[in-house]
């Protein structure tokens, strides 16, 4: 089947309308036919995506790679200033979080961080008892002491495997409480055992964002524009944001990540909602155009030169600054784009010397693969192959305008599978590999290895990733990476591997994989 | 009494709703064990979330340590959703363990259960039989509900012993097995381990830490043979200990914490020597040289010492082990003034009485701390609000506004430790009292 406009796509292949009136989202599984398991070249996929026979799959081997709970939610809910979040679980669900207080210390109040805030998060430490006689009277009497203590302008409810299992009435608690106290109460559901999709936990967080939060409309804020950032966007990559829109007179509405509880009430009153990684922000960019009709975009995310340049002309479509953007993107050239030659230059020469280009794998969520591809073409890298955390429709459109644009990869869709990810890393020997500590011991090797980016607290320049900056900053890094080796090396020679050796002389990387779909 | 206190007197229970405890569940607990024992495979029988959860929460909180070769993204977990809540999970938990084995090396695989299979009542035993036949397995049966991190360190030792253990044909003497460190949440545990057993060994002892060793397992096979157990806590591993006497009929010592500083460690060489029947000459020549090299080295830091921050008071929240041995440290060898101790791992009711002893008796000072059993974050900051310490020895989580909210300086020593790296760090033994001496003027020394 062909889809002649995009809208058409969209209607067939995934469920667009959202419906605020439920306590929470569909799966990605049922909202866009999500997935986590395929290995095989870009267009293939695609293709069976399209003709509708895209199928999941059981492993009988899988190695622990996140919930919808743990650990992108479990660690970000609780940045968010002027909130207390309560993780209604047994006390293991929550510790992810124990690093809320030092996030963002790191980052100089010098540059834009609030010298005073305070973040908290509570459990209820469910134990025996509470799974026995049920766990709603604890909820209730958490949140007042949440209310009394912090004195929060919003409090979340964060669900567990065990509340979902034994049918917590989270709605009737909130219901009874919220006429009693001053926070408004946001309950999301992201009970583990949900979906196999971590994705599916960002729709979760935003449908409860949508339903609860965000309020109608004032006035319209004809110069904000909505940001999603993930938490893989540093301090730096925030500031570049916010330096490349304030050029134009526009400011940039970041949220979640330490976002503060009326920055999420407004989001109905911005201009537009852009991506920063399109996946992530769907949910909340497709509501706020449905419910307030807050326009949106999807792709690209600001990652390279083209990228941003695309980015922001998306922006100044919606915010009638069509020829400030240009404007800008031309004096941002004058700056940047003989910075980005020296360093494809710099890759030139090396692929001269060594008679191919540098060849990169990367990527990790379906975002980042969607905009790092490109940008690795704008270095003079090749990207033989990638892998992303899940694949659903909702990227089926801009996947092939990638593959259109860089030409067909290997892709290998998989969440954090540490063994699978080891085994292509060795199979298809990058000459770079961006790693992640959720690859296990994948960057140990013989090449380069680096990391794929840096987070949220890193307040450092060299880090950034974002925008004109950010393009620079990271080219220069993986430039730099190239001339390191021996960490990895070292550690290849002198420390044992996870897998016995059969492993990686055997061919597939879903060795595990079951024949039978679900 | 202060405000915080009367709430918390008011509201004691072990069930209360907390602002982030200081451990993880008791999943996290047997997993972070098993990781600690070189050689163990856990294999996670739980939502897919489990493990790397406990990556954030137990192993980077417990001194920014990486999973290793079978932790964090490595660990096999059978990543159960709501279809295994409705069919159950036992096939998912039987292809599992038979992949893990194929595919990951290991002298012992430990399968590891969290909440999900608790709450659906998968036969796990049932599933976990066969593969005795071939393998060396052991089921930790844990669940987040069950109890926290140190609870499921218990489980898996009582796991080792109920599943994998058998008598000793012959009792070696001059052997122990060390408890009561818990992997991660003794944040020094990997340094804390290798002292004592090269402590013991100066004194013809041989110990089984387990932890951190790369016979690790073989280590767990010969429990049986020791001749004494030691235990290193008022109450982590006592469980363990007492079911090996009653298995084993194997005696056991207890220490309130690993001994930290010549005085502490000069107890414990002491008291293992005595029960051990060594020459009690050999023990004394060892204390005698350490001694003298360790307080030689101590005058280094004299000047420094006395001339900037003599006699200071000093706050600490940690767990009751690293809380007793600094705390009786600082205040017996550097001559600190303890102000408030806040007890962060919530040890039994029935052992407390015997903490405050060890934090209130014996010390070299008329000065007593305040002693308050606290575990939620938010209470432990109000405890220490308005008082005179200047050093806070506690975790990551008063790093950060340490010295803004009460003007001390932070020195994190307990979990969750995020802010430092550790490694082979350790304040135990002789040594250990010029780690932390050193650790502590670093804070605040300068041009003189």
């Amino acid at each position: 089947m062909v889809y002649n406009t995009r809208e058409e796509a969209e209607k067939e292949l995934y469920e667009k309308k959202i419906d605020l009136s439920q306590t929470t989202c569909p799966n990605r599984e049922q909202r866009a036919n999500g997935i986590n398991i395929f290995y095989g070249k870009a267009s293939e996929l695609v293709d069976q995506a399209k003709s509708g026979c895209l199928k999941n799959h059981e492993r009988g081997f899988a190695q622990s790679s996140g919930c919808t709970l743990n650990f992108y939610l479990s660690v970000r809910v609780g940045t968010i200033r002027d909130s207390a979040t309560i993780f209604h679980a047994p006390v293991g669900c929550s510790s992810s979080a124990l690093g809320y207080r030092e996030l963002f210390r790191g980052v100089p109040v010098e540059m834009g961080r609030p010298a005073n805030y305070d973040l908290h998060w509570m459990t209820t430490n469910l134990r025996d008892k509470d799974v026995v006689y049920g766990a709603g009277d604890k909820l209730k009497k958490t949140i007042y002491e949440a209310q009394r203590r912090y004195n929060p302008k919003a409090i979340f409810i964060l669900t567990s495997c065990t509340t979902g299992i034994i049918g917590e009435d989270i709605e009737g608690a909130v219901a009874d409480v919220q006429p009693h106290i001053d926070a408004t109460i946001v309950p999301i559901h992201c009970e583990g055992v949900r979906s196999r999709l971590v994705q599916t936990g960002y729709d979760a967080f935003w449908h409860a964002i949508l339903k609860y939060l965000v309020k109608k409309p004032e006035k319209k804020q004809e110069d904000l524009v909505n940001v999603a950032s993930m938490l893989s966007y540093t301090w730096q990559d925030r500031l570049e944001i916010q330096r490349l829109l304030n050029k134009v007179g526009l400011r940039a509405n970041l949220i979640p990540e330490f976002a503060s509880v009326e920055q999420f009430q407004q989001l109905s009153e911005a201009a537009v909602t852009a991506p920063l990684c399109p996946t992530y922000t769907d949910y909340i960019s497709h509501g706020l155009e449905q419910e307030y009709g807050v326009p949106y975009f999807m792709y690209p995310s600001p990652m390279g030169v083209a990228n941003t340049d695309e980015w922001l002309r998306q922006i100044g479509k919606h915010t009638g600054k069509v020829d400030e953007i240009e404007a800008l993107i031309e004096d941002e050239h004058k700056t940047w784009v003989p910075k980005l030659l020296a360093i494809r230059s710099e890759f030139d020469r090396i692929a001269a010397e060594k008679g191919s280009k540098v060849r990169v794998l990367g990527s990790l969520g379906q975002g980042r693969l969607l905009a790092q591809l490109p940008y690795f073409d704008e270095l003079g890298l090749t990207s033989p192959a990638a892998m992303s955390q899940d694949y659903d429709n909702l990227i089926l459109e801009d996947l092939e305008e990638v593959i259109s644009k860089v030409g067909d990869f290997d892709l290998l869709v998989n969440t954090f599978q540490a063994a699978e990810q080891s085994h292509i890393t060795q199979q298809l020997d990058p000459d770079l590999t961006l790693s992640c500590p959720f690859q296990g011991g994948a960057y140990k090797r013989g090449k380069g290895s680096t990391r794929i980016h840096a987070l949220r607290g890193d307040p450092h320049p060299w880090s950034a990733q974002s925008g004109y900056t950010g393009a620079i900053a990271f080219g220069n890094f993986l430039l730099q990476s190239l001339k390191s080796t021996s960490f990895q090396k070292t550690l290849k020679a002198k420390t044992k591997d996870s897998y016995r050796e059969w492993w990686f002389k055997q061919s597939n990387p879903l060795y595990y994989m079951k024949p039978e779909s679900i | 009494m202060s405000s915080a206190e009367a709430e918390q007197n008011a509201d004691y229970s072990e069930w209360r709703a907390l602002e982030a405890p200081r451990f993880s569940c008791a999943l996290g607990g047997a997993l972070g064990t098993a990781l600690g024992i070189y050689g163990s495979v856990p294999i996670l029988h739980s939502g897919a979330g489990c493990g790397i959860g406990q990556l954030f929460g137990q192993l980077y909180a417990g001194g920014q340590n990486a999973g290793g070769p079978q932790g964090g993204t490595s660990t096999p977990c059978s990543s159960l959703v709501e279809h295994h809540v409705v069919f159950g999970g036992e096939e998912k938990l039987k292809d599992l363990i038979s992949a893990s084995t194929e595919l990951m090396e290991g002298d012992l695989y430990a399968v590891i259960t969290g909440c999900v299979p608790s709450l659906i009542g998968d036969d796990v035993s049932a599933v976990v039989r066969p593969f005795k036949e071939e393998k060396d397995i052991i089921y930790v049966k844990t669940s987040g509900f069950t109890g926290n991190s140190y609870e499921g360190y218990e489980l898996f030792f009582e796991a080792v012993i109920n599943d994998l253990l058998k008598p000793a044909e012959k009792i070696k003497p001059k052997t122990v097995n060390i408890f009561g460190i818990v992997p991660y949440q003794h944040v020094f545990w990997k340094g804390d381990a290798k002292v004592i057993k090269d402590l013991l060994a100066r004194i013809g002892v041989t110990a089984n830490v387990f932890l951190a060793e790369f016979d690790g397992t073989d280590q767990l096979r010969n429990i049986p043979s020791a001749e004494y157990n030691i235990v290193l806590s008022t109450w982590n591993g006592h469980r363990v200990a007492s079911l090996l006497k009653e298995k084993f009929n194997t005696p056991y010592l207890t220490f309130p914490s690993v001994p930290i500083g010549p005085k502490q460690t000069a107890e414990f060489l002491r008291s293992v020597g005595k029960a051990l029947n060594v020459s009690e000459s050999v023990v004394e020549k060892v204390i005698e040289s350490e001694e003298r090299r360790v307080y030689r080295f101590i005058e280094y830091g004299g000047d420094a010492h006395m001339l900037v921050r003599p006699h200071p008071f000093f706050a600490v929240v940690a767990d009751s082990g690293i809380a007793i041995g600094i705390t009786r440290f600082l205040v017996n060898e550097l001559g600190y003034l303890p102000d408030v101790v806040q007890i962060s791992d919530e040890p039994p009711e029935e052992v407390r009485a015997e903490i405050i002893k060890h934090l209130t008796e014996g010390l070299e000072t008329p000065v007593k701390p305040d002693v308050i059993f606290e575990t939620d974050s938010y209470l432990v900051r109000q405890n220490l609000k308005n008082r005179p310490f200047m050093f806070l020895y506690a975790s990551s989580l008063e790093a950060p506004t340490a010295l803004q909210e009460y003007g001390a300086l932070p020195i994190t020593v307990s979990f969750p430790t995020m802010n430092r790296l550790i490694l082979n760090r350790t304040y135990a033994g002789f040594d250990g009292a010029l780690t932390l001496f050193e650790e502590t003027i670093s804070t605040f020394v300068g041009p003189l």
